[in-house]
């Protein structure tokens, strides 16, 4: 579904992603951790399209998107969720649903809208409301529920859980387990032990901007094993 | 009474075009944060298309959709052409462009139709009584268009496709197109769309004020006080400011001098300013 292919991202002189190499198989969901500053969300980011200097390969569905815009990318099957709170304020939950939305055939688009509200049912209670006066966790939800209603053949999570409470890790743990149950490739960014062993069957550890492992979450038991593998260590 | 009500309704006429301009600078600074100096020049230009549309024989109303939709598009591709290279630009460097655009047009129009007055008898000659006085009813029906084409704007802006998409962009282009909105062609609705409402509200105006290669300047300035305090990028905001500041102006003067009504305006204008930067309220809101 996905192959980096010795990718390298700059932003202005600083060098953050120095060769990254992985791939992503259909129906497979995958984790991505290292330290903070490392270069795993600029890796999401350039696999998006946005960053604006690039270069190596990015294969998604056997093709190089190198060259096509962000939303090209998105119509080709790619979604994204961002680390922050990436809703549009101003709006409603319900037409934030709707912005991807459209991009679907007449008949889906309700279907994205009735997806999003059965995976967060808060945000079916919620949806004339805008979305900049929901909670942080509540934002977190319908950026996520946004990227999943669309169906994307391969969608990008960054640090979904960051922030939230645990009974909301929990919820969006769930979301994530059940998108990969529907065959739909997932690569996540996340330090939390729980959420990844849930959702991925393995992992890629990045430092300094490189891959530096690769591992079956089932070789970890403990969070303090996935730390230290990460950390190298020095956990 | 009968004179305020008489100045009301002069109001609201001049009230409906300021609107019809300013919504679509207001519209282009939510969308892209650009102020378009040029807005009156293309409410000339749509002036001079309904006057070509006439000559060339004609109805009056094919003339106002004419000139809604060569200002919209040739106007909106120009100004597109122009800004691309200076995106990410100094907003100063993009105000100059769009003013060297404005000096540009007016010599253009000048060179092309002449300096005189070019006028036009409206399309509709009834009057309505207004107690003892006689109210030209198409003044009247420019108000009804007016509000026609704004409330189809505010109905577009909120349930349409497109018009979601343009308050997405307006709001965060990013994650737009993360989300697979096509941004550069919403960019280019936003300048077709801005410079259409400047060009239709140029043509509903010329049988009132004639055309000439300067009478856009009045109403760039009112369009310009309207945006500010409206809230720039505030697109509702701007439509209503618009018919208040008609009114105000229009009221105003049967007691003060035009004039000093102006400088009252432009006081009010600094207060608010000083006002909403103090409570650091959000000014683009599409």
């Amino acid at each position: 579904m996905l192959e980096l292919q010795e990718l390298h991202s700059f932003y202005g002189r600083s060098h953050v992603v120095q060769g990254v190499s992985l791939s992503v198989g259909a129906g497979e969901a995958v984790g991505l951790v290292g330290r903070n500053g490392v270069g795993k969300t600029t890796t999401l980011k350039s696999i998006m399209g946005l960053v604006p200097q690039t270069s190596g390969r990015i294969l998604f569905k056997d093709k190089d998107l190198r060259s096509s815009a962000t939303h090209a990318r998105a119509g080709r099957g790619l979604g994204f969720v961002p680390d922050e709170r990436a809703v549009f304020p101003r709006m409603t939950v319900e037409e934030n649903i709707r912005i991807g939305a459209f991009l679907q055939p007449g008949p889906q688009q309700a279907g994205c809208l009735a997806t999003a509200y059965e995976l967060f049912p808060v945000l079916g209670r919620r949806r004339n409301q805008a979305a900049g006066t929901l909670s942080g966790g509540e934002q977190k939800m319908l950026s996520l529920a946004r990227g999943l209603a669309l169906k994307p053949d391969l969608l990008l999570v960054d640090e979904p859980s960051e922030g939230l409470m645990p009974i909301n890790v929990d919820l969006i743990s769930r979301a994530l387990q059940q998108a990969a149950a529907t065959g739909m490739s997932i690569l996540v960014v996340d330090a939390s032990f729980e959420l990844l062993r849930s959702v991925c069957g393995r992992l890629y550890v990045m430092e300094q901007g490189l891959i530096t492992g690769e591992h079956k979450l089932s070789e970890f038991s403990t969070p303090a094993d996935l730390v230290k593998t990460y950390l190298r260590g020095q956990a | 009474m009968e004179a305020i009500l008489v100045a009301v309704l002069n109001g609201l006429v001049v009230g409906a075009s300021i609107a019809l301009v300013a919504s679509g600078l207001a519209l282009l600074f939510g969308v892209l944060e650009i102020l378009n100096l040029a807005q009156g020049d293309y409410f000339m230009l749509g002036g001079y298309v309904l006057w070509l549309s006439l000559t060339h024989g004609q109805s009056f109303w094919v003339g106002a959709a004419a000139a809604a939709v060569v200002v919209g598009v040739a106007g909106g591709l120009v100004l597109m052409i122009m800004l691309r290279p200076l995106r990410h630009r100094p907003t100063g460097l993009i105000l100059l462009a769009t003013l060297a655009l404005s000096l540009i047009l007016e010599q253009l129009a000048t060179s092309t139709f002449g300096g005189d007055t070019k006028s036009i008898h409206p399309p509709i000659a009834g009057v309505l009584a207004v107690g003892t006085k006689n109210y030209p009813v198409y003044d009247l029906v420019i108000v009804a268009v007016a509000a026609a084409i704004l409330l189809g704007g505010f109905l577009f802006l909120r349930y349409a496709k497109y018009g979601i998409w343009l308050r997405a962009v307006a709001q965060n282009h990013e994650m737009a197109s993360v989300l697979g909105v096509p941004v550069s062609r919403v960019y280019m609705l936003a300048f077709i769309i801005s410079s259409a409402l400047a060009g239709v509200a140029g043509s509903l105006l010329v049988p009132l004020t004639g055309v000439y290669p300067t009478v856009g300047l009045d109403i760039t300035v009112s369009s310009f006080i309207v945006v500010i305090a409206g809230g720039l990028g505030n697109f509702r905001g701007a439509a209503l400011i618009a018919v208040v500041l008609g009114v105000v102006q229009s009221v105003g003067a049967i007691w003060v001098r035009a004039q000093a009504v102006q400088i009252i305006v432009f006081a009010l204008v600094i207060l608010l300013l000083i006002v909403r930067s103090r409570r650091q309220s959000v000014l683009i809101r599409l």
